[in-house]
């Protein structure tokens, strides 16, 4: 065994080469294959990097003027509204059911209902956009509006239920049962006691639908067609159809900035995001 | 403890929540054993849009390529993001919170964005587009994930048993081979399995970063639905990859259930 004593000798003797060993190549790959990605992205929203990737050593702020112009704010505006119709559509459907698992559903049920959420959950949209299709061809709603909010909260849906339910398992049944001693009525403990407690989990819920949404492409390209644009099939166009990637860069440059924003006001104050 | 009139409604209402969940796919799996081609009507029992499906050549390539995408980077974002999990959990260094957000970074950015990205920096390096730019992408989104999932596992596992195994004699290395790596493994496993899933049906990244002739079975679905062109054929190929994708995401979600 002398080289398993040689090779914990070494353990113990230089940790921080260990630690460099072991966090480095997760690290080096997420350096190379995902953060360099974003600084040419940004270097490509500057005009730093011209046709055929050749470096211009100019900086130009014109991309994201084109990028800031009335019909591409118009479509931002679309976006962050389709997404919040989309949010406010998920938690009305996902708050009743995500309690009704956590508090109230019979307890040999419980896991099934929680690993129905979570199986579509880890299913590409794509493919449940695509099921979509069948029932509004048939009911002739295809490439309306009505069909992409639908398809949003049915795509949407998981990830607000798993969030919510996850916040209304770890509340205290005790305080639903005081505020009823004490004569509150349900619909007043609901408002005083379950709600606020709940905030946590609206919130990540909020978070994990809201952000993704403003940028969702495969929704309102699918059920939408050219009738509904986005952010997210602006940003496709931009780049798959007419190769303007400068000001595709920009523009996605702009949508990160929006969700960076998003999520620091959110850990600020809530805190840590569940997922 | 009988459920009251309210309880009725809401357990109800879950049940409609469950149906809208469900039904759409439902009826695709319905319509892709349909014998005629038109929607709505289900005029007998046939599986000859599978026979369709088993005889098309291009169906089989890009079933091949994503199997083989979707395997090689569960393997290689196993390995790495393992090794970033149990660093982050075992070894004694500064800095873990910013390297925390770090590694968290790929799962809050959109996906799009993240896509698009992958592009312009394969353009700018020089990379030709198709099996190796996909695959690259695909392990950089989910050594996130896997991360993630081994991290919980091993920060819930008590710890004092691998102190008991240092104590009682064993060194670091048969500490970590038979205690840490088997109490670790149920995590391991469902990193695996999510990992396989994000990969097998993935779209937007892989549409983004494929290049002419790597095509993915996500992307027929694509190309084929395009404008509104649902059919038995496209039926039957969407119940395929669902299947495969649901099946591995129903054993996940029984894993991780099972350890509450």
């Amino acid at each position: 065994m002398s080289w398993m004593e040689s090779l914990i000798d070494f353990v113990r003797k230089y940790k921080l080469l260990v630690a460099l060993l072991v966090l480095g190549p997760p690290l080096i790959y997420l350096a190379v294959y995902f953060f360099a990605p974003f600084i040419i992205t940004i270097l490509y929203s500057f005009g730093f990097i011209g046709r055929r990737g050749v470096i211009t050593w100019e900086l130009t702020i014109k991309y994201y003027q084109q990028a800031l112009r009335w019909v591409y704010l118009k479509v931002f505006y679309n976006s962050v509204i389709l997404a919040a119709i989309t949010t406010v559509g998920s938690i009305l459907m996902a708050y009743p059911v995500a309690y009704f698992i956590a508090v109230k559903a019979p307890k040999k049920w419980k896991n099934l209902l929680v690993v129905s959420v979570m199986v579509p959950y880890w299913v590409d949209f794509l493919l449940r956009t695509y099921a979509l299709m069948n029932i509004f061809t048939m009911m002739k709603m295809m490439f309306t509006y009505e069909a992409v909010v639908i398809g949003m909260i049915y795509d949407y849906l998981p990830f607000m239920v798993l969030p919510l339910y996850a916040n209304l398992e770890k509340l205290d049944k005790s305080l639903l049962e005081a505020s009823y001693t004490l004569g509150a009525s349900p619909f007043k403990t609901f408002l005083k006691v379950t709600l606020p407690l709940s905030k946590p989990g609206i919130a990540s819920g909020t978070i994990l639908v809201f952000v993704p949404a403003i940028g969702e492409f495969v929704v309102p390209s699918m059920l939408g067609g050219v009738s509904v644009t986005t952010i997210g099939t602006l940003t496709w166009d931009l780049f798959l159809k007419f190769h303007n990637w400068w000001r595709g860069a920009a523009l996605s440059i702009l949508y990160i900035a929006v969700v960076l924003i998003t999520l620091i006001i959110y850990m600020r104050k809530v805190g840590e995001l569940e997922i | 403890m009988s459920m009251s009139l309210r309880d009725k409604l809401m357990g109800l209402y879950s049940a409609f929540v469950y149906a809208f969940l469900y039904v759409p796919i439902i009826i695709v799996i319905i319509f892709s054993f349909n014998e005629s081609r038109t929607l709505g009507q289900f005029t007998g029992f046939s599986l000859k849009w599978y026979q369709v499906l088993l005889g098309d050549k291009v169906v089989w390539v890009a079933f091949y390529n994503s199997l083989n995408v979707a395997v090689i980077t569960t393997l290689v974002s196993l390995f790495l993001g393992t090794l970033a999990a149990y660093g982050m959990v075992r070894l004694d260094i500064g800095g873990k919170g910013a390297i925390d957000s770090l590694l968290y970074v790929p799962i809050i950015i959109p996906e799009i964005a993240e896509a698009l990205s992958l592009l312009l920096f394969y353009k700018f390096s020089g990379y030709d587009l198709g099996w190796l730019t996909v695959l690259l992408g695909h392990i950089a989104f989910d050594i996130s994930f896997v991360y993630v999932v081994v991290r919980a596992r091993l920060a819930g596992f008590d710890r004092s048993l691998e102190e008991a195994s240092l104590t009682l004699g064993a060194n670091e290395v048969q500490t970590f081979l038979k205690i840490t790596l088997p109490l670790s493994m149920p995590g391991i496993i469902a990193a695996a399995l999510i990992a396989f899933t994000l990969s097998f049906d993935d779209f937007i990244k892989t549409a983004f970063t494929t290049g002419p002739g790597f095509q993915t079975l996500p992307l027929i679905i694509w190309s084929q639905s395009a404008r509104g062109g649902v059919g038995p054929e496209l039926n039957a190929l969407t119940t395929v990859i669902m299947a495969i994708s649901m099946t591995i995401a129903y054993i996940y979600a029984k894993l991780t259930m099972e350890k509450q």
